[in-house]
């Protein structure tokens, strides 16, 4: 049986065009939810809705919706409303896109959810490299202002509500709403210690929700069909559609919206197979802080995964054929968090800067046997020992990569090379650049994946 | 870092500049909020963020030019030495290194004879390797001046810098035109303040515009020094 979308989020996208203009919106049934909640409901019942559809979020913990909002203080005022759409976890590019091709659909669902927790300003936190997202979105709120869907007294009721559009700067920190939170207010993105959560003390020291932009883009379709159809997919714990990005060594990469709970298998399927009909070596199952899966008979959804040792995280799916180096890999993961650590804590700061520097010793074939389970100490020294996941997730993939694959690294270090066929010069970027170990540059191909197999 | 006490440089942020950087701090209420948007500022007018900028920024924002350093110094996008005028960011995180985005920085570096992290002589073009940039459907990607190009070979990525070095217009994966790195970091700064005498002027939005909520602290509503743009400009 042929597998298929279950289009929800992505449906205007995928079917419309210009599905970013506000009239093409209005016309496919925009709005028509935030209209109806702000109009006739109550904030209590809004937030008892969202609670019982299930809603967890979309942005990599999974933490269900409605209880985040519950716990917003409700005689403190102002609240704030923060979208986190600082979308940078590699291997996922979901947020981008719907934010791109449908921010009306995210400016009602912000209606929806500042309503409930009696928020009358939102920011939204757009990652600073979204230029064509920020133009829309820029353009999506004059034009809901200019039709009184934001502003004073939206819709005609008395509920006020504005939104402030705020780029981000390059930081991939920023994704940890905390984090997000500081570099808001104008300081370094360094995550802050919870307790208290963002929900009592958030930004400028009130209470605030910060939610995922594919989170509060899937509320609109909750409140138009109810908590029932929207429950008809998924599991009890993980309800719903939800939106894989799906890259690496597959035919068709691209973002697919399919029940929680799909099999891997049939995700892959959907992205047209691996290429060249390879099987998959290693996947990446929610971003690359997401600790890797060798099989694809698996349900996406949150509590599986979880049961798996992995985590579903932000639907950023990567799939690995045999042509792939897993010390490379590795490597390239614990580089973009040497980079990407704020240097706030010590284990992240440290810790990832010397995994580079053992991984590195590794894939330029100058690794020592000891080096495998120095690595494995490391990792369990920075596990559970950071300020903030980042350094958590760091260890998670390292390791993760080490115990699947742990015969990569054991070839590097007994042949003393990369034993695959890697161009050694611009491993990772600048700083790997190095005169006199230039490996052979392979011909371009129609992928990698028909890059020959191991070098001899 | 360079000294960035007072040195009587001309100030960057005086007249129709410093009226748009007004509006950039009334979109929040807390000034402090518009560090970020006011460097993309400075360095869309001066190319990257000087310390003449910065100083700037400080004044304006009743902030010390070293807490202002201490903001803009964590981001990448901000750049406190100049720039090419065409930056080229090269994605090599794992979806684009699995498909090839070696070759292509490879390819780049040998075409404008620049490592990774530098600028061309000329100043055109500066190259470096980015982290995801949530491009991975179109791996190996790039963005030159954050706009998307997807599906590179060795070959298209260089034949992209050829056609802008003619002087070609060049547009994106999203149909969207390259445009200039000032230009990209000038918009990034405005994007949603409502510029005076133009449709949405904050005057016409209450976003800034509002009344403060009665319990929220003094210290919460923008401070703007309003004698700052009278100086040096």
């Amino acid at each position: 049986m042929a597998v298929s979308q279950a289009l929800v989020v992505r449906k205007r996208l995928v079917e419309v065009d210009e599905p970013w203009k506000l009239d093409i919106y209005e016309n496919t049934g925009g709005y028509a939810a935030a209209r109806e909640v702000v109009t006739t409901s109550s904030p209590e019942d809004t937030l008892e809705e969202v609670k019982a559809s299930g809603l967890r979020g979309r942005g990599g913990a999974g933490f269900p919706t409605g209880m985040k909002w519950s716990f917003v203080p409700k005689d403190i005022f102002p609240k704030y409303l923060v979208i986190n759409h600082d979308e940078g976890e590699p291997g996922t590019f979901k947020d981008r896109e719907m934010f791109e091709l449908d921010p009306h659909q995210l400016l009602e669902g912000m209606i929806i959810a500042a309503f409930a927790v009696g928020a009358s300003k939102a920011f939204i936190y757009c990652r600073g490299e979204f230029a064509l997202g920020s133009r829309r979105m820029d353009q999506a709120i004059r034009s809901a202002y200019e039709k009184g869907y934001l502003g004073s007294g939206i819709f005609g009721s008395s509920f006020d509500f504005d939104v402030v559009l705020h780029r981000g700067a390059g930081a991939y920190i920023c994704g940890e709403e905390s984090a997000l939170l500081d570099s808001l207010e104008g300081h370094r993105g360094q995550p802050r210690l919870k307790p208290p959560f963002p929900a009592v003390k958030g930004l400028y020291g009130q209470p605030t929700v910060v939610n995922n932009t594919e989170t509060l883009s899937t509320l609109p379709h909750i409140f138009n069909h109810g908590i029932d159809w929207f429950r008809k997919w998924g599991s009890e714990k993980s309800p719903g559609v939800k939106v894989f990005s799906v890259s690496g060594h597959v035919n068709n990469p691209g973002n697919y919206e399919v029940p929680l709970g799909t099999k891997l298998s049939d995700v892959l399927e959907l992205a047209g197979g691996m290429l060249d009909g390879n099987a998959p070596k290693a996947v990446i199952p929610g971003g690359i802080s997401a600790p890797l899966l060798t099989i694809t008979d698996i349900a996406m959804d949150f509590e599986t995964l979880q049961a798996a040792g992995t985590m579903l995280g932000s639907g950023g799916i990567v799939f690995m054929d045999h042509t792939t180096c897993m010390v490379r890999n590795a490597l390239i993961a614990a580089e973009f968090y040497e980079h990407e650590s704020c240097g706030k804590c010590t284990p992240c700061r440290e810790g990832t800067w010397w995994q580079v520097k053992v991984l590195e010793r590794i894939e330029h074939g100058e690794g020592r046997q000891e080096d495998l389970d120095l690595l494995l100490d490391m990792c369990e020294r920075m596990d559970g020992r950071c300020f903030c996941p980042l350094g958590d997730t760091a260890a998670w993939a390292v390791r993760s990569n080490l115990q699947l694959f742990r015969e990569d690294f054991q070839a590097h270090i007994d042949e003393g090379r990369c034993t695959y066929e890697t161009d050694h010069r611009t491993l990772v970027g600048a700083r790997a650049i190095g005169p006199g170990d230039a490996g052979v540059t392979p011909q371009p191909s129609e992928g990698i994946g028909s890059d020959s197999e191991a070098s001899s | 870092m360079a000294d960035i006490s007072s040195n009587g440089t001309t100030k960057v942020l005086v007249g129709g500049h410093y009226q748009v950087a007004k509006s950039i701090v009334s979109k929040y209420p807390n000034s402090r909020s518009a560090v970020l948007p006011l460097l993309f500022l400075v360095q869309g007018i001066e190319g990257h963020v000087t310390d003449q900028g910065m100083r700037d920024v400080a004044g304006i924002l009743g902030l010390t030019p070293a807490e202002v350093l201490a903001s803009g110094s964590f981001y990448t996008m901000l750049k406190k030495k100049p720039t090419g005028e065409y930056l080229i960011s090269v994605c090599r995180n794992v979806s684009c290194a699995h498909r090839g985005a070696h070759k292509v920085i490879n390819a780049l570096s040998e075409r404008l004879d620049i490592d990774p992290g530098a600028v061309t002589a000329d100043g055109r073009f500066e190259l470096e390797t980015a982290e995801c940039l949530a491009t991975c459907d179109g791996a190996p990607s790039m963005q030159i001046n954050y706009e998307d190009f997807y599906n590179l070979t060795p070959e298209s990525a260089v034949d992209l810098v050829d056609r802008i070095e003619r002087g070609e217009t060049v547009a994106g994966e999203r149909g969207e035109t390259v445009r200039t790195q000032r230009e990209v970091s000038y918009e990034t700064a405005v994007a949603g303040a409502r510029l005076p005498g133009t449709a949405g002027d904050i005057e016409a939005r209450t976003v800034g515009g509002e009344s403060p909520p009665e319990d929220m602290k003094a210290g919460d509503r923008p401070k703007l020094r309003d004698d700052e743009g009278t100086h040096g400009g």
